[in-house]
């Protein structure tokens, strides 16, 4: 399902090259949840992203669902993303001026999509955020802003999940929450990679990554 | 979510950089607008002036030696004075007044003077006009300050000029010209003295014009062309007048708002440039996100110019609304002659609508490609 293949990645700055990925292979299976961990710094963000379609890999290849998505032109791996992955991040990243239904509906922007207000409309209840479906992100909870990143993620049923650090900024009771939300997705067949430092998704995890200073480590 | 929606909420919850932006689209156009919808009517107003003040002309024998004539200030040469009245009954010239002219320089009294005879003023055939040029009788003379001065003449004295006695019916005051030496006689006075009768040396022509349907074409050009059609043994001399002087002033403003505009434009240009700049600065976030959620290039360079494409459409009316509010008020202010020539021209408001969204494209081209340039994954990571 995704897979990474002798994946490295160098950053380079004005202090020098920052090896972040040193030929890192991965392979996660279809239904999958795993669980990236590792100490600031061991690149999981990066390994993340590069699954993602977001950063292209200094060397190897990133293969999601048998394509070879770096092969693939700037607009082709736009619209693979679209239909296939969903992100959630630490910081919600939602759109200050749009109300949540209207952030929700961002995926929508995108190609000719079958998803629309009444999908919008199922996440927000499922996800208890009904009440606030006309209200902007700066009069939400951190709780509330995630959920709503998490119904933005799943609106358009993307095979893939990738979460970077979707607890970090959130209270215990919310994190229980927002895992609870990926681990019902995981078991609905949806395949889930979560970066994270928490212990709560363990539980839910059908393995643990560890990563550092850019390889695969053992636990 | 369409883009078009996506850029309205933008700028309704980014008022601040929004307004600015509009700022300066309706400044540019606004000056653009009122400048053109006066300058119409300052064109007309110094047309106008052409046609009712007219050229003021010197009509002097055709073989006369210039370099000669702008010493002495008259011509060696002489035409028939019969040419005065061919040009006065000409059908196909308007004039106010003519007169026709015999000058020229010679000692008397142990100085050098210049003795000039004037005929009666003519003036178009059933228009009183006022004498433009003073009318003396025969037997009288007109002499020049220095004249008077020196010889110790007045009002009422008697002069001798070469055997004919003459009154001095005006002893003329100080004018610091070459007038000041000398003496006015009427034109068959001085006919006789220089025994050069029916002879003249110059016509004075003022408010002087072709008659031609199109009052929009009347050239200096044109009326030298019509006059030698009518005297071909002449040639005419410009006075500047009233009218090319406006004519002069009008063009400077021309070339001076010719200058104004390229550079408000370029300020304005810049200005919202910057804010665009900044609008990305504060937009990255969003960009990567949309980013991550599939939005290609073209949708992320869309929503900033077409943001730019829609506050260049309003400030094109704003604009146009204010710039034509100012030309109505203060244009009839500053050209009063044709004051009821400013009115809206609506054509500038499809000018504007044309132009403004077009230079705000252009200005936020370099943010936009900016926005598309940025690497999410580095905004995505940045806490």
């Amino acid at each position: 399902m995704v897979r990474l293949d002798k994946a490295s990645k160098t950053y380079r700055t004005k202090h020098g090259d920052v090896q972040a990925l040193d030929r890192v292979s991965l392979q996660i299976q279809k239904g999958e949840l795993v669980i990236i961990r590792g100490p600031s710094g061991s690149g999981k963000t990066t390994l993340l992203l590069s699954a993602g379609g977001m950063l292209r890999p200094t060397e190897g290849h990133v293969i999601v669902n048998n394509n070879d998505i770096y092969a693939m032109s700037k607009r082709e791996r736009a619209i693979f993303r679209a239909e296939n992955i969903g992100f959630v991040f630490q910081l919600f990243h939602l759109v200050p001026y749009l109300n949540i239904i209207d952030n929700v509906l961002m995926p929508t922007g995108v190609g000719r999509s079958r998803f629309g207000q009444k999908d919008a409309k199922e996440w927000l209840n499922r996800l208890n955020l009904a009440e606030r479906m006309h209200h902007r992100p700066s009069e939400l909870s951190a709780g509330e802003k995630q959920r709503t990143a998490i119904a933005r993620a799943m609106l358009k049923r993307p095979q893939i999940i990738l979460a970077d650090e979707p607890t970090g900024n959130l209270d215990p009771e919310n994190s229980d929450e927002i895992i609870g939300y990926l681990a019902e997705y995981h078991s609905s067949g949806g395949t889930v990679i979560v970066v994270t430092h928490g212990k709560a998704v363990d539980q839910y995890a059908d393995r643990i990554v560890y990563l550092k200073k850019g390889h695969i480590d053992k636990p | 979510m369409t883009t078009f929606r996506l850029i309205l909420k933008e700028m309704l919850q980014r008022k601040f950089n929004f307004l600015l932006s509009l700022l300066a689209v309706v400044i540019a156009a606004a000056l653009f607008v009122s400048f053109f919808t006066t300058g119409e009517s300052s064109k007309s107003e110094t047309i106008r002036l052409m046609r009712d003040i007219g050229f003021n002309l010197r009509i002097i024998p055709k073989k006369t030696n210039m370099e000669k004539f702008w010493q002495t200030g008259f011509s060696e040469y002489t035409m028939p004075e019969s040419h005065v009245y061919d040009l006065a009954t000409h059908g196909g010239i308007s004039y106010a007044h003519l007169t026709a002219i015999l000058q020229k320089k010679l000692t008397w009294e142990g100085r050098e003077v210049f003795l000039t005879g004037i005929a009666p003023e003519i003036s178009p055939p059933g228009k009183k006009k006022t004498p433009m040029i003073f009318s003396i009788e025969q037997g009288n003379v007109y002499i020049g300050y220095e004249i008077a001065q020196s010889l110790g003449l007045g009002k009422g004295d008697r002069i001798d000029i070469f055997g004919k006695s003459f009154i001095i019916a005006q002893s003329l005051s100080e004018s610091g010209s070459e007038d000041d030496i000398r003496i006015y006689a009427h034109l068959h006075d001085v006919q006789g003295l220089l025994k050069m009768e029916n002879s003249i040396n110059e016509i004075k022509a003022l408010q002087c014009l072709c008659i031609v349907n199109n009052e929009q074409i009347n050239s200096l050009e044109m009326l030298r062309e019509q006059l030698a059609g009518i005297l071909p043994d002449a040639k005419v001399i410009l006075i500047q007048n009233i009218a090319s002087a406006r004519e002069g002033q009008r063009l400077m403003a021309e070339r001076y708002f010719g200058f104004i505009i390229p550079f408000v434009s370029v300020v304005c240009m810049t200005w919202i440039g910057i804010l665009a700049m900044l609008n990305v600065r504060e937009r990255r976030q969003e960009i990567g996100i949309m980013r991550a959620l599939g939005y290609g290039s073209g949708k992320i360079a869309a929503l900033f110019l077409g943001r730019a494409v829609i506050i260049g459409l309003i400030g094109a009316v704003v604009g146009f609304s204010v710039g034509t509010s100012l030309a109505l008020k203060f244009g009839p202010v500053i050209f009063k002659v044709t004051a009821n020539m400013i009115e809206p021209r609506i054509q500038l408001l499809y000018w504007a609508i044309i132009a403004s969204p077009a230079m705000c494209a252009l200005s936020v081209f370099i943010p936009a490609m900016s926005a598309v340039a940025q690497d999410p994954a580095i905004t995505l990571r940045e806490e």
